[in-house]
């Protein structure tokens, strides 16, 4: 069988890490599908989560019930649940759409819990001023409570993006060549390391996970309104 | 072709025999991950440099990786060195390891949300540091930690799914055996969403009748 | 709190931003939908050597080279998509992929859904066990634990030989292949039944692994379409092996993936009858 070629390394390196060092440039790819994917959820989490949220709180009965009840079962099914949910589904979707739309699901249905709690927490003075004003309800809700409401959710919100991160290693079961699946591909055609190269793979997701976090935190310095602290008890994870 | 009906009707008591072993499973692992947390916690507070060193450096690590990945490396990282584990006691392992990362975080937020002066009068009554910890701390931490907990707990229930990759039978596990038979994969796998969202559902209902109880007003809250 | 112009502002750039980068998802995921038909999607597990893999990126292996040289021959192009094994076939029945080139056995339970092309190999199945245990074919299957790949006639035929018989094995699912030898390698499970070539290509790749026994089933790879053929490429695939035969390319081929084989010629005759 044909294998890729190894020239003898310069430094006695055990040939776990040479291997590694060789296939660098695939984990790296895997590394810019993991980003692919993250955006894409985030993206569509981001959209999901308002519009369920400002419907949960704004909406009709007839309406918000029905958002509820979405949002309450697509928090209580497992990401990888919906993954192989969504790929089984009869029409053609290439693996990274269907990791799109599944983890963007159930980001969105998160996110939703987010920003309506954000929404609710921006005092009921602002919308009746804007009201009183003469705008619309669409217009105070648009100009006036949303701003608010999104800038008090940036800390739970940068916990739920450190989240998405991580998970979009379930991207793996659906065939999306992320970081997990490429480090398995390494695995299979070098027969062997699989101590090493998975520790490399967590390596990679850590300094992905620290990079964000630090994306994020900076973002949060950019936006922060002093007095509008509502962090969460130390980076509760969201289910 | 067989009617969904049917389908279900056939796959349903495999299927609660996963579920059972998913709960037992998602149990242990809080469990191991609770002890487990508590000692990382209390090594973050209590500790000196080296303890303080290693216990961030694992939380940190853990927190930091995906629970896929970690369940890979235990399963088939680990037999490179000569460990090996069957299915069951690797997922176990994986997750609480997982999990006590998280609890720990949890339980070292709780305490330090605790006036430090409570502690002080507590030290100026003659207490020692561990009568301290036990009849002032504690029980305070235990109580604010609630809603987190229970959210890990819930987290757990539905992560506990990520077994079926390494063959535990589980409601996941079980559900693919089934469809690799029959090839009914969409309507299985819908059945069991309805399955996660009962446990889910039922889980987070008890944990608030459970939160009703045990709440003290204004503890807690973030100051 | 008054709000002011650079807020309002900063949300106007917010939502210029969100619906840039909707658009962007959304016509990613457009482009990946209409690639149109004048590609065709081969559907591989991509972890059963040396009929298919992986390498460094790019799919490698005899059914890729021999799928790219047909398509070559016959004009028209494929694309190759990695998908777990026991889903392809259903893949196949429901138009996510157009072609199955993947090491893909003749069984009657198929054919009835799929439609195969003549077949182009012949394989048995080879029993696998860990190269320092003294099992042979025999005790490898009494009071073990057994793997083989979920949907693979290997593991159809553990099922129904072993399982369904009352023997006392445990007979346990695998992802792939490359994940049975694992587990093979570190003890969790005895024996690993697995295509005869494929199963060679473990050990000669230096898995501590070693052929105790061969279950003769005489299994024939085709290549697969979906039944009824919508886009007419079975004779194409047909007459494409006969070409890459007499062309020398498919003896080349052979030189490369199995050094030392003799070279029969392609098509064969299938031995299987469904009707």
């Amino acid at each position: 069988m044909a294998r890729g070629a190894g020239c003898p390394a310069p430094l006695a390196l055990p040939r776990g890490v040479s291997v590694i060092l060789r296939e660098l440039p695939w984990f790296l790819r895997g590394v810019l599908v993991t980003l692919e994917v993250l955006s894409g959820v985030m993206a569509t989490g981001i959209i999901l989560g308002l519009v369920l949220s400002v419907i949960e709180v704004y909406g009709p009965r007839p309406v918000s019930l029905p958002a509820t009840v979405i949002e309450r079962a697509l928090r209580g099914v497992p990401p990888i649940v919906l993954l192989l949910l969504v790929f089984y589904l009869p029409w053609d979707l290439p693996p990274l759409a269907v990791a799109i739309v599944a983890l963007g699901l159930c980001s969105g249905a998160y996110q939703s819990q987010i920003f309506r709690s954000a929404i609710r927490s921006v005092p009921r003075g602002q919308l009746e001023a804007g009201l009183s004003l003469g705008m619309t309800q669409v217009q105070t809700v648009l100009h006036v409570v949303l701003p608010q409401a999104l800038r008090r959710a940036i800390g739970p919100w940068s916990n739920e993006f450190a989240s998405q991160i991580k998970d979009t290693s379930l991207a793996y079961i659906v065939g999306v060549v992320e970081i997990l699946r490429q480090a398995r591909y390494v695995i299979a055609y070098t027969f062997g390391h699989s101590l090493l190269v998975y520790g490399f793979c967590a390596l990679i997701y850590f300094a992905l996970t620290r990079a964000g976090n630090h994306f994020i935190y900076r973002l949060e310095e950019r936006l922060h309104i002093p007095g509008f602290e509502t962090r969460r008890l130390a980076g509760e994870r969201r289910w | 072709m067989v009617s969904f009906w049917e389908l279900a009707r056939d796959a349903l008591p495999a299927l609660l025999g996963g579920a059972g072993v998913t709960v037992e499973l998602t149990a242990i692992c809080i469990a191991a991950g609770f002890v487990l947390g508590w000692a990382l916690a209390l090594g973050r507070i209590y500790g000196g440099r080296f303890v303080y060193a290693v216990c961030t450096g694992y939380v940190e690590f853990v927190r930091g990786t995906p629970l896929l990945v970690q369940l890979f490396f235990l399963y088939y990282g680990l037999p490179d060195v000569g460990v090996v584990f069957p299915p069951l006691l690797a997922a176990g392992i994986a997750m609480g390891l997982n999990t006590a990362a998280y609890q720990a975080e949890y339980f070292r937020g709780a305490i330090r949300s605790i006036p430090r002066g409570q502690v002080e009068a507590a030290y100026a009554l003659g207490m020692s540091r561990f009568q301290a910890f036990r009849h002032i701390v504690f029980p305070q931490a235990m109580r604010i930690v609630i809603p987190a907990w229970s959210n890990e707990l819930i987290y757990m229930l539905k992560y506990s799914s990520l077994a079926f990759v390494v063959g535990v039978p589980e409601l996941m596990g079980r559900a693919n055996l089934i469809a690799a038979r029959n090839f009914r994969y969409f309507e299985l796998y819908l059945i069991v969403a309805g399955i996660y969202i009962v446990l889910v559902w039922s889980l987070a209902g008890m944990v608030s009748i459970l939160d009703r109880y045990i709440r003290v007003p204004g503890l807690g809250e973030p100051r | 709190m008054a709000l002011t112009r650079k807020d309002v502002g900063r949300w106007i750039l917010m939502k210029r931003i969100g619906t840039i980068v909707v658009l962007w998802v959304v016509l990613g995921m457009g482009a990946a939908w209409g690639a149109g038909k004048d590609v065709y999607i081969v559907g591989l597990d991509a972890a059963f050597p040396p009929f298919t893999w992986v390498e460094r990126g790019e799919y490698k292996g005899f059914d890729v080279e021999v799928m790219r040289k047909i398509a070559e021959l016959e004009g028209f192009r494929v694309e190759f998509r990695d998908l777990p094994w026991a889903t392809i076939i259903t893949a196949l029945a429901q138009g996510k992929i157009d072609i199955i080139a993947s090491g893909l056995s003749i069984t009657c339970e198929r054919d009835a859904v799929i439609d195969y092309s003549e077949p182009y190999w012949e394989v048995d199945q080879a029993i696998l066990v860990r190269s320092d245990s003294d099992y042979n074919a025999i005790t490898a299957f009494y009071g073990t634990t057994v793997g083989a790949q979920a949907g693979t006639t290997g593991y159809q035929w553990l099922e129904d030989n072993l399982v369904k018989k009352g023997v006392d094995v445990v007979l346990r699912a695998y992802e792939t292949y490359d994940m049975a030898v694992s587990d093979l390698e570190s003890g969790r499970i005895a024996a690993v039944l697995c295509d005869t070539d494929t199963a060679q290509g473990f050990v000669n790749a230096g898995r501590k692994v070693r052929i105790a026994g061969i279950v003769k089933t005489g299994e024939q790879y085709a290549y697969a379409v979906r039944e009824g053929d919508p886009y007419g490429l079975l004779p194409k695939i047909n007459e494409g092996l006969r070409k890459l035969y007499e062309l020398g390319i498919w003896a080349e081929l052979m030189a490369k993936y199995f050094p030392g084989r003799a070279v029969v010629p392609v098509p064969l005759v299938r031995t299987l009858d469904c009707r």
